[in-house]
């Protein structure tokens, strides 16, 4: 693909947008994984239902680690081409997925 | 694949994505060192909000014999309802930001800065008056 292609010339910017970008998307799939974790440890005191916020994280952070490459990509070929399109969808969705874990959790607590 | 196209020289723009067009509309392309940027708040902020829901669900637990039961729910709660406001309120923010920058306009005051402050505060007095009174 060109794309991939521009990505492996590299960039021309000094400020290296692309890269604290991904690594700010992977601090993100570590918070998420982090978060899993944390969910399992309280499963003997929440029950099975835990099982589903810890599916969600997980699941979120899967996507994050699987799109990386891609992500990086198009930073990169948008750098060069001095425009990006905006990330609209992965915004809407890894805030759907913190809000889908907020409202799994708060009807967790409630029922428990 | 063996299609070899010369390295083009047109710099074709990405295209932009449906629901991109749907929700930014108008305006100019901003600076893409600007859009990148926009992104990487949005993710601090959803770190922020993750942390909240993983206390969260911890606070419940953790504390068991340390609150009462309304106690414990209710800062549970609190945390897990500003995670969901916070992540939602970042996601807001990002398109707000992203139109103002097309359309060349101020940014937009963060509503979410007070919003955390205010809850953040709230959850540490909570906590402050029932380990002081237990």
């Amino acid at each position: 693909m060109a794309r991939s292609r521009e990505a492996a010339r590299g960039h021309e910017d000094p400020g290296l947008q692309p890269e604290r970008t991904s690594l700010a998307w992977g601090r993100t799939m570590m918070a998420l994984v982090t978060v899993s974790a944390i969910f399992l440890r309280w499963l003997p005191h929440h029950g099975l239902p835990i099982l589903l916020l810890f599916a969600v994280s997980t699941t979120a952070a899967g996507v994050i680690y699987f799109t990386q490459r891609r992500r990086y990509s198009t930073s990169t070929a948008g750098i060069t081409h001095e425009t990006v399109d905006a990330d609209t969808s992965a915004v809407l969705w890894t805030a759907s997925a913190a809000v889908a874990l907020g409202a799994l959790g708060i009807l967790v607590v409630l029922a428990g | 694949m063996s299609t070899n196209q010369p390295p083009s020289g047109d710099p074709a723009p990405p295209r932009r994505g449906k629901i991109a067009e749907r929700l930014l509309p108008g305006g100019t392309e901003p600076d893409p060192r600007f859009t990148l940027a926009n992104e990487r708040t949005f993710l601090a902020w959803i770190r922020t909000s993750l942390a909240l829901l993983a206390g969260g669900i911890a606070i419940e637990a953790f504390t068991a014999d340390l609150f009462l039961e309304p106690v414990r729910k209710g800062l549970a709660v609190l945390l897990l309802l500003l995670g969901m406001l916070l992540s939602a309120g970042a996601a807001v923010r990002w398109i707000r930001v992203e139109r103002s920058m097309r359309n060349k306009t101020p940014l937009p005051l963060p509503l979410i800065v007070p919003l955390l402050a205010g809850a953040g505060a709230l959850a540490a007095a909570v906590v402050l008056v029932f380990i002081l009174w237990r």
